[in-house]
């Protein structure tokens, strides 16, 4: 099948700033499409003008075919969007936040009623069903914004940082509902910056930062990119004194250290060149280690490298 | 390349006003309980107009069909510069825009919201008036008229003033105010239009307010100053061109 999403060269200018620089990319139907950038890089930008909400300068982007611009009403119809702030009405009810948005939407009033109990069982909102959205948590409004968001069975749906701020029962239900939707085919476009969650749920992740595409691949190959740094990290009973610490840095194949709370993470190519020179380590100095990890190269470190090389022009 | 896109077919006209009467329907059970809206929109009117009627010995009979105009104007302006800035701070508005609900539909549910609070509203003196103080309905047509299209002309007027760009309710009420209450004086609502002073009966026509003011006058038993038909058709034109206007201003938002 043809792609879901194409964008062509898209650019949208506030003023002298340029928010997203000429971007190209194709979304396939049914893929899980992740937009990874740190802040300001243009993520929310990117998604609003694929759905018409803020209108590009140059470029052009289509969705199932149709010209976000020119198709809008028939573009807005397909998907559905999942603002990065919840914005329920908060003087209506769950129901009737979800019943309005189906008015919205033109669906007819029984099929309306239908649907939205329906998506109150499925986002875990049966309590909340008649509390006005002012009264609910963060999460739960986190969860109705989403429900509303696939109240018309888009084919598409755009999520800008859906699991943000969220604890981690009601971020899981969030990926668990994204890893449906992805079952039924719809095409799912998400914006984040947490990486472990981009690569639990997306199939191809995008990299964006000041505005431009730095990388577009699946998680695995991006990963492969940033080989060279693999990690071991290493936790011990005690605290290491200075010299410890340094000795620790000079130890054979060790790249670099970071502390990380109580634990040292040593940047390594070669991980069990590191582990050999450990245990000596730990010997000659007493040391009794409480753990021990090696780490594939992480998500993290691919953004880091690509992102770090980008720095902001001078 | 080819070409899949099924053509935009345009939805049909009722469906567009199926969405237009959910976001009346939902802009009447959020807004019309609103303190804000029942103050600016049904006491002070009310609390201007017996201000007014204290210090004079006018004949109370004669200044219902202005209380009327004066009641049906604040109301039916209310509504929508409140509830536009209340929904755009809280991102609500874009909700409008999420949905394939186009820019015409969106103003007219809003409109709709407010042209139907400030008819029920402008029926509390009108009621007043006929039970209390022996006003009489001396034409009913053009009575009605004067609700119908006072109201729809006033409630467009609201809904343009609503997008000015401030970004607060109470920064766009403050316009509001400040556009209504000299309004208030040229429109024939304290002094019929003929008793104005020259300059006053020439900003009158200016005035949408002053239109509704008339064909109330009409309908209730005295002199027409600009003619039911004049009225009428400058209601309807104030009406149309405040509507357009709205929904440019409404599409330019946030691009
Ligand atoms: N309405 C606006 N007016 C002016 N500048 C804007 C506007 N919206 C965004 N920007 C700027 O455009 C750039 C991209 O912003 P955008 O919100 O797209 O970033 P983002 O990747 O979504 O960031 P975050 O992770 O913080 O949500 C930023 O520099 C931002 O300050
Ligand atoms: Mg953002």
């Amino acid at each position: 099948m043809a792609s879901s999403i194409e964008v062509r060269e898209l650019t949208k200018y506030y003023g002298s700033l340029l928010a997203v620089d000429h971007i190209s990319f194709e979304v396939e139907a049914g893929e899980v499409f992740g937009f990874l950038g740190p802040n300001g890089a243009g993520k929310t930008t990117t998604m609003r003008m694929l759905t018409n909400l803020t209108r590009p300068n140059e470029g052009s982007a289509t969705i199932l075919g149709m010209d976000t611009v020119r198709d809008s009403l028939a573009v807005k119809a397909a998907v559905g969007i999942v603002p990065e702030a919840s914005n329920v009405f908060f003087e209506l009810t769950t129901l009737a936040n979800l019943t309005f948005t189906g008015a919205l939407y033109g669906l007819p009033r029984k099929r309306i009623t239908q649907r939205a109990e329906e998506l109150i069982e499925l986002f875990d909102l049966v309590p909340h069903r008649d509390r006005k959205s002012m009264e609910l948590s963060l999460g739960l409004r986190r969860r109705l914004t989403i429900a509303m968001s696939i109240m018309h069975e888009p084919k598409v749906v755009f999520l800008d940082e859906p699991t943000s701020g969220l604890d981690v029962e009601s971020a899981r239900l969030i990926r668990d509902i994204v890893g449906a939707l992805r079952k039924n085919g719809v095409t799912v476009f998400i914006t984040t910056h947490n990486m472990e969650e981009a690569n639990q749920l997306c199939e191809r992740i995008a990299v964006i930062n000041h505005g431009r595409l730095v990388a577009v691949d699946t998680p695995e190959r991006l990963k492969q990119a940033a080989a060279e740094a693999q990690a071991v990290e290493v936790a011990f009973s005690r605290e290491l004194s200075g010299d410890e610490e340094e000795k620790l840095s000079k130890m054979a194949c060790v790249g670099e250290v970071r502390r990380l709370g109580d634990k040292y993470h040593l940047i390594v190519s070669d991980p069990p060149c590191v582990l050999r020179a450990l245990y000596p380590f730990i010997n000659e100095h007493g040391l009794e280690p409480i753990a021990i990890n090696t780490y594939g190269p992480s998500l993290e470190d691919v953004f880091v490298k690509l992102v770090g090389k980008e720095k902001e022009p001078a | 390349m080819t070409e899949t896109a099924v053509k935009t077919r345009r939805p049909p006209l009722w469906e567009g006003l199926r969405k237009a009467w959910a976001i009346s329907g939902k802009d009447m059970k959020i807004y019309y309980f609103q303190p804000a809206v029942l103050i600016f929109g049904l006491v002070f009117p009310i609390a201007i107009f017996f201000a007014f009627l204290m210090g004079r010995d006018v004949q109370a009979v004669n200044l219902f069909p202005g209380l009327i105009a004066l009641t049906l104007f604040f109301s039916t302006t209310t509504v929508a510069p409140f509830s536009v800035p209340w929904e755009k701070m809280n991102r609500t508005f874009e909700r409008l825009l999420f949905a394939p609900v186009s820019m015409f539909d969106a103003v007219l549910g809003k409109v709709v919201s407010a042209f139907l609070f400030g008819l029920v509203i402008s029926l509390v003196p009108l009621a007043i008036g006929l039970i209390f103080f022996g006003s009489r309905i001396s034409n009913y047509p053009v009575l009605i008229l004067a609700l119908l299209l006072g109201n729809l002309c006033l409630a467009t007027m609201g809904m343009l003033i609503s997008t000015v760009n401030a970004d607060t309710p109470p920064k766009v009420m403050m316009v509001l105010n400040v556009v209504r209450l000299p309004l208030m004086f040229v429109s024939g609502i304290f002094l019929a239009l003929p008793t104005l002073p020259t300059y006053g009966r020439v900003l009158a026509w200016f005035s949408p307010v002053s239109y509704a003011a008339d064909l109330l006058y009409k309908g209730m038993g005295f002199q027409s100053y600009f003619g039911v038909l004049i009225s009428s058709l400058m209601l309807v034109a104030f009406t149309a061109v405040m509507f357009l206007w709205s929904i440019m201003r409404m599409s330019a938002w946030n691009k």
